[in-house]
């Protein structure tokens, strides 16, 4: 803990930051759009958390009457749908838009208000398809909204109809987003950083970008399908108009396998940075962890039928899907392997961050595991739709993602706010969630396994469930009340935690060679690299003498040549003569005007056709000239 | 700054539960436990898993110990050496993509050939059962005795039973755990097949059958009851159900059959089996002979109440079933009217040990109360609610019209005559 408690050296920063109400309307800073994606996502991560702790309340015994079976329909399909859409995919957002530029040595992203847009859409799209659970309209179709259930003719009422709309809203954030961040890493690194000098979490992140833009289009078009025949009488999901049942289902898991790797990769990314960082090493064998990161990537996009083993594809299919699912756990394995070899010999400190990396580490091979267990269909065909699958799935994203984001939070949060969380309360968040988040997830192995189905609201006694669904349950309470230490902790420490400085941790990115929080600049002159870890070029001269270097000289790149360097103070960018983007409300305007767009669509449904007429078209006008005036407008001002 | 220690009696707390847990689960009964193969094709699988689970154990085992070796041997301590800035090492990871591939082989092999080993055709002269899943009920026919009953699946002990799996609505997934995986019913149109012999060792038993695939409200009440029986038995029973109704049949009307099926002959039973004489007197399986844990125990709502002193009269029962809507949905072999195919089948009602897809036990008390209100006993269930001012949770109106209650205990004296 001694170097982490190091006795502030400066006052508290000041960063020149305009405050109040309007100013994070219309704020296009990365940093302060990543400042919302957190508190955004971590609002999802609680609700959704809490419609969890509801559904566990009533399993914890037979015949639990705690909420009706609708009401259940409606929590299960919003926990899934909430925690992937709005809480661990946003999450992972809100280091791509803090983090991306600031290691790569960039001013902002490529296109700053296209960022700005791209959270709006996703905290009004979020609004939008939680809402309805207020007024028991929730969707209620589970988060793969399978065709035909989630049809007109067997979903009638307005449920299914937030769902599709509201997917296809928060799709436009991420595609937008996904693009943006490509252009960014392609466009805007530092002089001198190649691709193989990026560092880890960007390259985790990088490949996700291309995980988003190429698996989004399909469920964009099976949701287009679906929304067409819900409000405008086709049948492309019929099967009494000779629809073929599986359209859906391959479509959707196209989209939903790569998914789940979009979920998982930042949270490599995040753990690669942390373990190194917290070991005092290097990353073990970085050149084998960024190609494992695009071979998960590409095996991603060919494992999709392993969610349908049961659908009868056939022998053939069954073999083809399940070699393939099987490929993926040796990147994996390569993955986990490094992260040991990267603790192994080091200096492990236990700060929070830490343990939450080594948490993802052990959590996740457990996944793994079971994963590997399923990836053979046979075995799968006992297992798949069981709560074996829920254990499955939650030691991967509970156990992976939402660690690993824990461990980037406890992390960056000295970068974000300056300040560093209280690691003593953090190891109280650390072993309550580790104990209760087995306690919870454990117990669904056997509980699977003996024959207890998916998203049942109840089941009866005597059935050899009731022991461990008891302690899930107490498990899951363990759970929120570790959140409730993490969301004290979170909210002291902004307010009263030590000052970080620029670097608390030793860093070895660029990041951590700039004052925290960042001014909005980033960067007073932009670095220039010359090795895989810029910061420890000057810090630890000794941990880098082994990658190689290239001299630093700025020719032909129009960039003042400071080589590496630490920047200190908040000079203002007027006094560097730093063009910034101009703050814009358009971004917002337009997101909103979309979701009231799509929005007008219920209005059809409830039988208004010249209100959803009227709303939608004129939002569409709106929104065109809106967009118009927001591109004729220049991002910067003439200078 | 000095760090407690409390969080890490945490861990040895949950490590004692954990224990504690695993103990517990050892004493108890798993009456749907997916270990035990009672037939040829859960034994394959079971074998699979047998080798996933001592892989997967192995990998576990390494990779947590090697974890936890590395965290106390190399945690920061005061003075302590430097680390060495090892950047990678070509070998190892070699090795190490190496080894798991080398594992996955072991894996890949049985599973390829036990992918193929339980997807072939079902044997020949096999007992041909035709599932058909409805929102939330399952039908089940034997084409091969013109069959057509629900929620309960007879299976005769040593025959190889295919089952062809069709929907009428929805997506679901038929399961018996005990007897192997499962297979979803994905259309109408295009069945899917799974097929598997009981045990001829098994005596005669029942268990729990599920849908597995999500379909909508009433998913988690989508049950059905499988009964492995003797040749013997499983022939009584059958010639038993091909019978039209045990109560107030009229002479000439002809059992029921399936729209379609009238044009092809229907195919022969299995040889083997038609070669056994039935077990004279048997019906149905036993009650007393169910296990507890196949007995369902769902409670049922609060203010649904039916007075237990009414007598109900059958032949009455049959006249007010046969005038009113029960007509639209349900058939019941010998009763000229009753031949809807929307709901399940009544002809020997009486002889089932439940009600309502596994949901309530065939008692007079759950058997009028589902008549009198089907919608407050089983969400989103789409049987009307027949009872006379019972409220309707899905119109969301109460009912003016409708059956009283001295109505609804004729109607169900009637269904209990339906041995």
């Amino acid at each position: 803990m001694a170097t982490t408690a190091a006795a502030p050296t400066y006052a508290t920063p000041t960063a020149h930051e305009p405050t109040g109400v309007w100013s994070w309307l219309t704020t296009v800073d990365h940093k302060r759009i990543g400042v919302m994606y957190l508190y955004t996502s971590l609002f999802f991560f609680v609700f959704g958390g809490l419609e969890a702790v509801v559904l566990r309340m009533q399993l914890a015994g037979p015949n639990g009457r705690l909420v009706s079976a609708e009401m259940y329909n409606q929590l299960f399909t919003m926990h899934g749908t909430t925690m992937i859409f709005l809480a661990v995919m946003p999450l992972s957002a809100v280091f791509f838009n803090f983090l991306i530029p600031l290691q790569i040595g960039a001013r902002d992203v490529a296109f700053p208000r296209l960022n700005a847009f791209s959270y709006w859409v996703y905290a009004l799209g979020g609004v939008f398809i939680t809402l309805p659970i207020f007024f028991m309209l929730a969707p209620n179709g589970g988060w793969f909204g399978y065709a035909p259930l989630s049809t007109n003719q067997y979903s009638p009422g307005l449920n299914m109809d937030f769902w599709v709309l509201g997917l296809q809203i928060l799709g436009i954030s991420s595609l937008a987003a996904g693009f943006n961040f490509i252009t960014t890493v392609i466009n805007m690194r530092a002089p001198g950083m190649n691709l193989m000098r990026m560092p880890i979490f960007t390259w985790m992140a990088f490949i996700t970008q291309f995980l988003i833009v190429l698996a989004f289009p399909a469920i964009t078009i099976a949701l287009v399908f679906l929304q067409f025949d819900r409000f405008f009488g086709t049948t492309f999901y019929e099967t009494v108009a000779g629809a073929d049942p599986l359209l859906w289902q391959h479509l959707f898991w196209v989209f939903g396998h790569p998914e789940v790797y979009i979920l998982i990769m930042p949270a490599f990314g995040l753990v690669s940075e942390v373990i190194p960082v917290h070991s005092r090493k290097p990353l073990f064998g970085y050149p084998v962890m960024v190609y494992s990161g695009i071979m998960i990537g590409i095996l991603g996009f060919g494992v999709w039928a392993h969610h349908m083993f049961a659908v009868g594809m056939g022998p053939i299919g069954d073999t083809v899907f399940s070699l393939t699912t099987m490929l993926i756990a040796i990147p994996t394995g390569v993955k986990i392997f490094n992260w040991v070899a990267t603790l192994w010999g080091g200096s492990i400190r236990f700060t929070t961050a830490n343990l939450f990396a080594i948490g993802l580490v052990s959590l996740f091979t457990i996944g793994g595991i079971s994963g590997v267990m399923h990836s053979s269909p046979p075995a799968d065909l006992q297992q798949t739709d069981t709560y074996f699958v829920v254990a499955h799935f939650h030691y991967v994203l509970f156990g992976g993602s939402m660690m690993g984001i824990f461990a980037g939070i406890y992390h960056y949060f000295p970068k974000m706010f300056g300040r560093l969380m209280n690691e003593r309360l953090g190891h109280w968040h650390f072993w309550v969630n580790f104990v209760g988040m087995n306690l919870t997830f454990f117990p669904m192995h056997f509980s699977g396994l003996l024959g207890m189905p998916r998203r049942i609201y109840t089941y009866d006694s005597a059935q050899g469930w009731d022991t461990f669904n008891m302690i899930s349950t107490i498990g899951s309470i363990m759970v929120a009340v570790a959140t409730l230490f993490f969301i004290y902790n979170f909210f002291k420490s902004r307010r009263s935690g030590p000052i970080a400085g620029n670097d608390p941790w030793g860093g070895a990115t660029l990041e951590w060679s700039i004052p925290s929080p960042p001014p909005d600049y980033n960067f007073q002159t932009l670095p220039h690299v010359t090795s895989r870890y810029p910061l420890w070029d000057i810090t630890s001269p000794e941990m880098t003498a082994d990658v190689p270097h290239t001299p630093s000289h700025g020719k032909g790149d129009g960039q003042a040549d400071d080589g590496i360097h630490v920047e200190h103070g908040y000079p203002t960018a007027r006094e560097l003569g730093i063009p910034m983007p101009n703050p814009s409300i358009k971004p917002l305007i337009v997101a909103f005007l979309i979701v009231v767009m799509f929005g007008s669509l219920i209005f059809l449904h409830v039988g208004h056709k010249p209100l959803a007429q009227i709303v939608g078209i004129g939002s569409a006008i709106a929104m065109a000239i809106v967009l118009v005036s927001w591109l004729l407008t220049p991002l910067e001002d003439e200078h | 700054m000095t760090r407690t220690h409390r969080p890490r009696k945490l861990l040895a707390a949950g490590g004692l539960a954990a224990l504690i847990l695993a103990l517990a689960a050892c004493g108890q009964d798993y009456p749907n436990s997916t270990f035990n193969h009672h037939t040829e094709y859960n034994t394959l699988i079971d074998a699979l898993w047998d080798k996933l689970l001592f892989w997967g154990t192995v990998v576990f085992v390494l990779v947590e110990a090697l974890l936890v070796y590395v965290m106390f041997k190399y945690r920061r301590r005061e003075g302590g050496p430097a680390p060495k800035h090892v950047h990678g090492n070509t070998t190892l990871e070699i090795m190490w993509t190496v080894a798991p591939a080398l594992i996955l082989v072991f894996i890949a092999v049985p599973t390829v050939q036990t992918i193929f080993r339980t997807q072939a055709k079902a044997a020949p002269n096999s007992l041909e059962v035709e599932v058909i899943g409805h929102q939330w009920w399952w039908e089940f026919r034997y084409p091969q005795y013109g069959i057509v009953t629900a929620n309960e699946l007879y299976l005769p002990i040593g025959h190889t039973a295919n089952f062809t799996l069709r929907t009428r609505d929805v997506v679901h997934s038929f399961w018996i755990p005990q007897m192997g995986g499962k297979r979803d019913l994905i259309s109408y149109n295009k069945p899917n097949y799974v097929w598997f012999t009981p045990d001829s060792a098994l005596a005669s038993s029942a268990w729990n059958g599920f849908c597995a695939e999500y379909c909508g409200a009433s998913h988690a009440n989508m049950k059905f009851r499988v009964f492995t029986v003797t040749p013997a038995e499983f022939q009584a029973w059958a010639q038993h159900q091909k019978t039209p109704a045990a109560f107030g049949a009229v002479a000439g009307a002809t059992p029921h059959r399936a729209p379609g099926a009238d044009t092809t002959p229907p195919p022969p039973p299995p040889p083997q089996l038609a070669a056994v004489q039935p077990a004279a007197g048997y019906i149905s399986f036993p009650r007393e002979k169910m296990d507890v844990a196949m007995v369902p125990a769902t409670p049922t709502p609060e203010g649904l109440t039916f007075p237990d002193n009414l007598v109900g009269d059958a032949e009455r029962g049959r006249q007010i079933y046969s005038s009113q809507s029960c007509i639209g949905c349900h058939a019941i072999a010998g009763n000229p009217v009753s031949f809807s195919e929307i709901g399940p089948n009544l002809t020997h009602v009486g002889s089932r040990t439940t009600i309502a897809a596994g949901l309530f036990p065939n008692d007079t008390r759950h058997l009028a109360l589902w008549i009198k209100n089907s919608r407050a006993m089983k969400p989103g269930s789409i049987m009307p609610t027949m009872g006379k001012n019972q409220y309707d949770p899905i119109t969301k109106t109460r009912l003016t019209i409708g059956l009283d209650d001295q109505q609804i205990a004729d109607v169900v004296a009637y269904l209990q005559a339906l041995k």
